[in-house]
C-alpha cells in the first residue's frame, strides 16, 4: 500500500512537471495562451458588460450615422485579418471599399494579433483610412444661412444626409464607417485593453433607414461578442430581455456579424465552436430575427448555406500568411437593392507583404 | 495551423510521457467479472448552463454482459431544466493485450432539445485503451441534427478522452482526473471538458460514482470561458 501510494506521488509529479514543461513550449508562442485551452484569462461577460455602458452613452448619436433615407447601398465584409506589422491587407480593403463608394465596412473579428505595435499599426492605418474617406465623403457643415459652423469638428455626408462630429465619436475614435466585432486572437493576452483603445464596444448594433412599401423601415447590423467561443450568459440576458427589440423599429432585413463560426467547412478544421444548446440557440435566435444573412469568421475558410430561412456565410481570412499572394475571394460585398434583395460578390486582395524597411519608411512601428 | 501542430505535438508528449510513467496494474473496472452479466446505474446531475441556467436531471444506464469480450449498453437521460431529452444504445468489445483492455464501441444516440424543437442524431465509434491508473479514448462522432425543417451534418469530429486515476482500479475507492470532449449524452467538437470523479466500491454488486464536470466554451481558441458546471452523484448495481 506505501509502495503504491508513492508511486501515486511521484507519477502525479512527473505528470505536473510535462504540463509546466507543454506551458513553456506553448508559452514561447506569442499568440498562444496555454492556459486559455481549460480557463481563459478574459471574460466575455466583463465585456460585455463594458460595451454596453459605451454603447448606451454614445447611442443616440451613434444611430443617426446611418439612420437615414438611402435607396440602394452596398458593404464589405472582411475576416482574419491577423495583422501583425504590416496591415496592409486591411488598408487594401478600405481603399476598395472606398473606391467602390461602400457605405460601411465590417470585420469579422481576429484583426491583429495581441501585440501593442501590431495595434499601434493597425490604428494608423484606420486613421489614415479616415483622412482619406473624409476627404472623400464629408463637407463642412453650413448653417441655414450659408455659413459654416464654427465648430470645425462637425462635417456633413451628403451622401446620407448624416452629421458627424469628428472628435466625438463615443464607441470608434474615428468618423470611418468601420464596424468590428472581436476575435480569440485579438483578446489574447488580455488583448481586450488594445482593441477597446481602439473599438470601444463588442456588443452593438446600428440601423439603416430605408423606405419600404411607401413607409419608413430599417435594416438592422447586429455585432456579436463570440470570442471566447460563447455569446457568455451577460449577453444572452441582454438578447433575451429585448436589446434588438428596444426601439419597436419596423425591420426589413438583419444583418448578424460574429467571429465563431456555426459550421466547420470541414473535418480538419480545430477550432472550437459552439457547445451543442448554445449552437442551437444561435440558430433558433437568428431565425426569430428573421436574418437575411449572418456572417461567421474563425475558421479561414469559406462556406455558404442556407439553414433555417438564413443565409450563413462563414469567411475566408484575409491575412498574409494564408493568402501571402492574395486571392480573388477574400472579401464579400453585400449590395442591398431598393426592394430589399441583396446581391453578392466576392471581392479580391492582393497586396503583398512590406519588408519591415518599408514599413519604417511609410512611418509605422517596428520593433 | 501553428498553434494546433505545436498543439498535437504538446499533446503527444504529454501522452508520450504518461504512458511511461504508468504503473503496471491490472484495471478491468469496464469488463465482465465473471460472474455478474447485469449492471444498472442511475444517477442525478445537478449545475448550472449559461444557456438554459441552473440545471438539473436522472440518467440512467443499462449493461449486459454476453462474456468476457461483447458487451451492449442502453440509457437515456432526461434534463428537465434543459428541456432535453436523450436515449442510446452502444455495442463493445473488449480485448486483453497482455497488460492493457481495449474497448472496440459503437455507438448511436439520440437527443432531442425541447426549446429549440431540434433533434440531433449521434454516430461515435471509438476505441479506448485502459490500465490500471489511466485510460485513453480516441474516436469518431459523427453529428447530424434537424431544426426549423432543415438538416445538418457536421463533418467527422475527433473524439478524445484521457482519465489518470490516484489509485489503481482494483481498490475499493478511487479519484480521477478527466479531460476529453464528450461526456454521457453529448459529444462536443473542441470544447474539452474537464473535472474530477470518483467511485466508492461498498461489495462486488454495489458501487457508488460521482463526478464534478467543468465544460467549457472556446477551448481551442484559447479562451476557454464558462459554459457549464455540473455535479453529478448516481450509484451501480451488478447482479447475475
Amino acid at each position: 500500500m506505501e509502495i503504491t501510494m508513492k508511486k501515486s506521488i511521484s507519477y502525479t509529479l512527473m505528470a505536473a512537471v510535462a504540463l509546466m514543461a507543454a506551458s513553456a513550449l506553448f508559452s514561447s508562442c506569442e499568440k498562444v495562451s496555454p492556459t486559455g485551452v481549460l480557463i481563459g484569462n478574459t471574460s466575455v461577460d466583463d465585456r460585455v458588460k463594458q460595451s454596453l455602458v459605451n454603447f448606451s452613452v454614445a447611442e443616440v448619436a451613434w444611430d443617426k450615422y446611418l439612420a437615414d433615407t438611402i435607396q440602394e447601398y452596398s458593404f464589405l465584409v472582411g475576416s482574419d485579418s491577423h495583422i501583425t506589422l504590416d496591415p496592409g491587407r486591411l488598408e487594401e480593403m478600405l481603399e476598395i471599399g472606398m473606391e467602390h463608394d461602400d457605405l460601411f465596412f465590417c470585420h469579422l473579428g481576429d484583426l491583429a494579433d495581441t501585440k501593442a505595435e501590431y495595434y499601434n499599426n493597425t490604428e494608423i492605418a484606420i486613421e489614415d483610412a479616415t483622412d482619406e474617406w473624409m476627404d472623400k465623403y464629408l463637407e463642412p457643415l453650413l448653417k441655414e444661412d450659408g455659413e459654416i459652423y464654427q465648430d470645425t469638428t462637425l462635417f456633413y455626408d451628403p451622401r446620407t444626409d448624416c452629421i458627424y462630429r469628428k472628435d466625438e465619436h463615443n464607441i470608434f475614435p474615428t468618423a470611418l464607417p468601420f464596424y468590428p466585432v472581436v476575435g480569440n486572437h485579438d483578446i489574447t493576452h488580455n488583448g481586450w485593453a488594445l482593441f477597446s483603445r481602439l473599438f470601444k464596444t463588442s456588443f452593438y448594433e446600428f440601423t439603416v433607414r430605408v423606405i419600404c412599401d411607401n413607409d419608413t423601415a430599417y435594416d438592422r447590423f447586429i455585432f456579436l461578442d463570440s470570442a471566447n467561443g460563447t455569446l457568455g450568459s451577460y449577453q444572452i440576458d441582454e438578447i433575451e430581455n429585448g436589446f434588438f427589440q428596444r426601439d419597436n423599429k419596423k425591420i426589413r432585413n438583419t444583418f448578424t456579424f460574429t467571429h465563431t463560426n456555426i459550421f466547420r467547412p470541414s473535418l480538419n478544421e480545430f477550432a472550437s465552436t459552439y457547445c451543442r444548446e448554445e449552437l442551437y440557440y444561435i440558430l433558433d435566435k437568428l431565425a426569430d430575427w428573421n436574418t437575411t444573412i449572418a456572417f461567421w469568421g474563425h475558421v479561414h475558410a469559406w462556406d455558404e448555406r442556407d439553414f433555417g430561412g438564413v443565409h450563413h456565410i462563414t469567411m475566408p481570412s484575409m491575412n498574409f500568411v494564408d493568402h501571402p499572394n492574395g486571392g480573388d475571394d477574400l472579401l464579400v460585398r453585400i449590395t442591398v437593392k431598393k426592394d430589399g434583395s441583396y446581391k453578392m460578390e466576392r471581392v479580391g486582395l492582393h497586396s503583398k507583404q512590406r519588408t519591415k524597411e518599408e514599413l519604417v519608411e511609410q512611418g509605422y512601428t517596428v520593433p | 495551423m501553428h498553434i494546433i501542430k505545436r498543439l498535437t505535438l504538446s499533446i503527444l508528449l504529454l501522452t508520450a510521457t504518461a504512458v511511461t510513467s504508468m504503473a503496471q496494474y491490472y484495471s478491468g473496472s469496464h469488463t465482465f467479472d465473471g460472474e455478474n452479466k447485469n449492471e444498472v446505474s442511475m444517477s442525478l446531475t445537478t449545475g448550472k448552463n449559461i444557456i438554459t441556467g441552473p440545471c438539473i436531471g436522472n440518467t440512467v444506464h443499462y449493461r449486459h454482459y454476453f462474456d468476457e469480450h461483447w458487451s451492449v449498453d442502453g440509457g437515456a437521460n432526461l434534463q428537465y431544466s434543459k428541456g432535453l431529452y436523450g436515449f442510446k444504445a452502444k455495442g463493445q468489445y473488449h480485448l486483453k493485450i497482455k497488460s492493457f483492455h481495449m474497448f472496440a464501441s459503437g455507438e448511436y444516440m439520440f437527443n432531442h432539445y425541447h426549446s429549440y424543437n431540434t433533434n440531433e442524431n449521434v454516430g461515435n465509434l471509438s476505441v479506448r485503451f485502459e490500465r490500471g491508473y489511466w485510460d485513453i479514448t480516441l474516436g469518431g462522432s459523427f453529428i447530424g441534427y434537424n431544426m426549423m425543417g432543415d438538416h445538418y451534418t457536421e463533418p467527422v469530429t475527433l473524439t478524445f478522452g484521457a482519465h489518470a486515476t490516484l489509485r489503481p482500479r482494483t481498490n475499493k475507492w478511487n479519484v480521477g482526473l478527466l479531460f476529453r470532449n464528450y461526456d454521457d449524452f453529448y459529444y462536443e467538437n473542441w470544447n474539452i471538458n474537464w473535472g474530477l470523479d470518483f467511485y466508492y466500491r461498498f461489495n462486488p454488486t454495489w458501487k457508488l460514482f460521482g463526478e464534478f464536470n467543468v465544460r467549457p466554451a472556446g477551448s481551442m481558441s484559447q479562451l476557454a470561458s464558462k459554459y457549464e458546471t455540473t455535479g453529478k452523484v448516481g450509484v451501480i448495481y451488478r447482479w447475475k
